[in-house]
């Protein structure tokens, strides 16, 4: 213990000399302006000089140049946090790390930050499990959060889009359960289970709560699916009435696509089954300047793994240095919130905005013509 | 509201199994939060999932009155300082209110998120309808146990030195059924309910509470001798339980006796298990022995959910806002929530820096004998978290 604590002093005497930095350690206010500790030195798992450890899974297409953004940026803000690196990936069988190693970091590091993941659209092993799915089923990775807010300067049909958008992905369609009964003719399960339906409504109300969102919306297609997904629009009935200061209301997915389109602003927190969601989201993230500037989340009761909200590979611009590190930067700042770095998070969110709000530099998907790094470097610059 | 909930019994197919589902992600020692969640005794409410995402738990905070809402804000202070995985949801009760609209609303709040974190909540109606919002809040959510750990620090002047009592009382029914009316006129009956369900609950929470923590001896405490029925049916109880746990020793003592025993030779005392009233009464004595209301906390657990308030039930309306409250109650109650969803890391870092500013640095506010104000012993915690 007093070897703990040895460390933590001088994690805490380091911390001090950085005052200048705009991080506080000076005298206690009672009102808004709380100090923090310095450099998360009091995480119960932090290493010695208060560093905290993260997995990090770079995944395929453009994932690997886009962590390489994430640790430049970490690197140039001296962020205390070390990255456990793990090549993963089911289109490269061969050099991918195994799965229990992934999940064991995870595990114990309980954060990770997660590029994407190709899945191919056949089998080799006849496996019907993805390992993104298998990841998700192994830390019970049941809650992806997505929140699609608009950008500045990013032009697009729609402004001030702003609206969370919270899946359930450990079940439904996604369950893997397909099998051909007779030649010709394959049926493919679609799970639904109470248990899991309430969970997700209830981590979409708390979620609310938390956000202090006013609204939560359920989208469904229960008068097809009258009792899969009818279950899961009961089990958010029923969850909603924990909840009488937050409104509950439900929409059918296809009229719930029309509105995004159409009317985004309408919605404030979306609470959907598995294949929707997944549908749900990327038509958001399209709205708001599409892959490269949505983060999104994926909780367990103890993990959090952080990763782009719509997830593509983006192959076609593998080395090319013109992907948008946007989404993965601000992922990476909203782990930073996630493990009380509080100050490091909004230094990194800022500097985004401020490059975003130049406009000097933009992305190819953005209608400009500079590369990743060049994107990279601005944000470094513009840490203050 | 039990017979409502019951109704509203659905069979949740094994929730608990596939709420802790991976076992690779599950931690390996249980928090008592967790097993809350896990092995509830009575299960006679819908289970709602546990709100814990990705290490982080929501809690309700009920500020409630006087000093209440300026302790919490230290709370969330400190545990912002410190980085403690916890998501407040403040609930604020208005007490001018007749109706019971934002007590409703804390307790669903609380049931929602399993633990809660609360102050003294005044009621300020004298209307007959209208109930204390605390006993409500405990009735509803049947917290039948209540426990005040009572452990003297060093660095209080007490007459008494070493003292290491907890206190067990039955939190629901007794002399708190609030059954009172006027039979004829000028004769009020004033019902005082004990069942042998709950004697029974409270009792066996007591030894097992003695079991677990090591405890040598459980003291029950009773006025069977006037109230043969009720405190006998009390004191039959523990006796019956007592057999069954022979490693802890049980005796019992009449009440009045218990309280001249307490002040005169408090170290007789392990674990004292009494009904409401009496441990009502207890608890402000021997909070008074070791050095008034602004020390200790206390703790409300039920079969679901688990509240955690300071240790005496004192508003402290007078001193509001003089910012020279003890805050100590409220930070002690918030490090038992801490215990309670297993953060024994963040927990063990604010007690060990609450005994230094105690003991060693001796920063105290006026109650304690001390001169310093409420934000000294504030700053004077956040300057030894991680230090001692």
């Amino acid at each position: 213990m007093s070897f703990l604590s040895r460390n933590i002093f001088r994690a805490v005497m380091q911390g001090s000399q950085h005052v200048g930095k705009g991080v506080h350690t000076s005298s206690v206010t009672t009102e808004k302006n709380v100090c923090y500790a310095p450099f998360g030195a009091l995480q119960p798992r932090a290493t010695k000089e208060g560093r905290i450890k993260c997995t990090l899974i770079p995944g395929d297409g453009v994932g690997p140049e886009l962590v390489y953004a994430v640790q430049e940026v970490f690197k140039a803000a001296s962020i205390p946090v070390d990255f456990e690196s793990f090549f993963f990936s089911e289109v490269n069988p061969t050099l991918s790390a195994p799965l229990e190693d992934v999940v064991n970091s995870i595990a114990v590091n309980k954060i990770c930050i997660k590029g994407i993941l190709a899945t191919p659209d056949f089998s080799h092993t006849g496996e019907l499990q993805t390992l993104n799915m298998k990841l998700r089923n192994a830390l019970d990775l049941y809650a992806n959060v997505v929140h699609v807010k608009s950008l500045p300067n990013v032009k697009c049909r729609h402004q001030d889009v702003d609206c969370i958008i919270i899946r359930e992905q450990t079940e439904g369609e996604y369950s893997a359960l397909e099998h051909e009964s007779v030649p010709g003719v394959v049926e493919c399960l679609k799970i639904i289970t109470a248990a899991k339906s309430e969970r997700i409504a209830k981590f979409a109300f708390d979620y609310a709560v938390k956000m202090g969102r006013k609204k939560v919306t359920a989208v469904h297609k229960a008068n097809i699916m009258k009792l899969g997904d009818g279950l899961f629009l009961r089990s958010c009935e029923e969850m909603a009435k924990l909840y009488p200061r937050i409104q509950f209301e439900k929409m059918i997915v296809d009229n719930c696509t029309m509105q995004m389109v159409s009317n985004p602003n309408q919605f404030d927190v979306m609470v959907t089954p598995n294949l929707y969601g997944n549908i749900v989201d990327n038509l958001a993230s399209g709205l708001v300047g599409g892959a490269g500037v949505v983060a999104g989340a994926s909780y367990s009761a103890d993990c959090a793994v952080f990763e782009q909200g719509a997830r593509h590979i983006f192959s076609g611009a593998v080395g090319k240095n013109i992907a948008n590190p946007t989404a993965m930067l601000l992922c990476s700042a909203n782990l930073l919130a996630h493990v009380n770095l509080p100050q490091y998070s909004k230094m990194i969110k800022n500097a985004i905005n401020k490059v975003l709000k130049d406009a000097k530099v933009r992305t190819k998907d953005l209608g400009g013509q500079s590369t990743t790094k060049d994107f990279t470097n601005a944000v470094i610059h513009s840490l203050s | 509201m039990a017979v409502r909930l019951l109704t509203k019994l659905k069979v949740l197919p094994d929730v608990r199994g596939s709420v802790n589902f991976s076992s690779k992600a599950a931690p390996a020692t249980l928090s008592d939060f967790d097993v809350q969640h896990k092995t509830p005794v009575i299960r006679k409410q819908k289970l709602i999932p546990k709100a814990q995402y990705g290490g982080r738990h929501a809690v309700t905070m009920l500020p409630g009155g006087g000093i209440g809402p300026e302790c919490m804000g230290y709370v969330r202070d400190i545990f912002k300082y410190i980085g403690a995985p916890i998501d407040f949801e403040v609930v604020d009760i208005d007490p001018t209110m007749d109706n019971d609209d934002d007590v409703q609303y804390a307790i669903t709040t609380i049931k929602r998120n399993g633990v809660g974190l609360k102050g003294n909540i005044e009621t300020k109606s004298e209307a007959a309808y209208v109930t204390s919002r605390n006993v409500a809040l405990r009735n509803e959510l049947d917290m039948y146990a209540y426990i005040l750990n009572c452990k003297s620090y060093p660095g209080v002047a007490t007459r008494h030195k070493d003292i290491d009592v907890v206190i067990i009382r039955q939190n629901t029914e007794g002399e708190y059924a609030m059954l009172e009316h006027e039979s004829v006129n000028g004769v009020v009956e004033s019902m005082k309910v004990v069942t042998a369900d709950n004697s029974e609950r409270v009792a066996r929470f007591a030894f097992e509470f003695a079991k677990k923590n090591g405890r040598k001896k459980v003291t029950t405490v009773h006025k069977a001798n006037i109230m043969k029925l009720s405190d006998g049916l009390f004191l039959e109880t523990s006796r019956r339980l007592a057999k069954e746990y022979p490693d802890i020793e049980h005796n019992d003592m009449i009440i009045d006796n218990c309280c001249m025993q307490l002040v005169a030779k408090p170290h007789q005392f392990d674990v004292m298990l009494m009904t409401n009233l009496y441990g009502s009464i207890v608890s402000n004595v021997v909070c008074g022995l070791l050095g008034g209301a602004g020390l200790l906390s206390g703790r409300n657990y039920g079969d679901h959910y688990a509240v955690f308030e300071p240790g005496t039930r004192n508003t402290g309306t007078a001193i509001a806002g003089k910012n020279i409250a003890n805050p100590i109650a409220m930070i002690n109650a918030s490090i038992d929530m801490l215990e309670h969803l297993g953060h024994q890391f963040h927990a063990s870092l604010l007690r060990r820096a609450i005994n230094k500013t105690i003991n060693v640095d001796r920063v105290l506010t006026p109650d304690l004998g001390g001169s310093n104000t409420s934000t000294d012993v504030v700053g004077a915690i956040l300057q030894n978290v991680g230090r001692c």
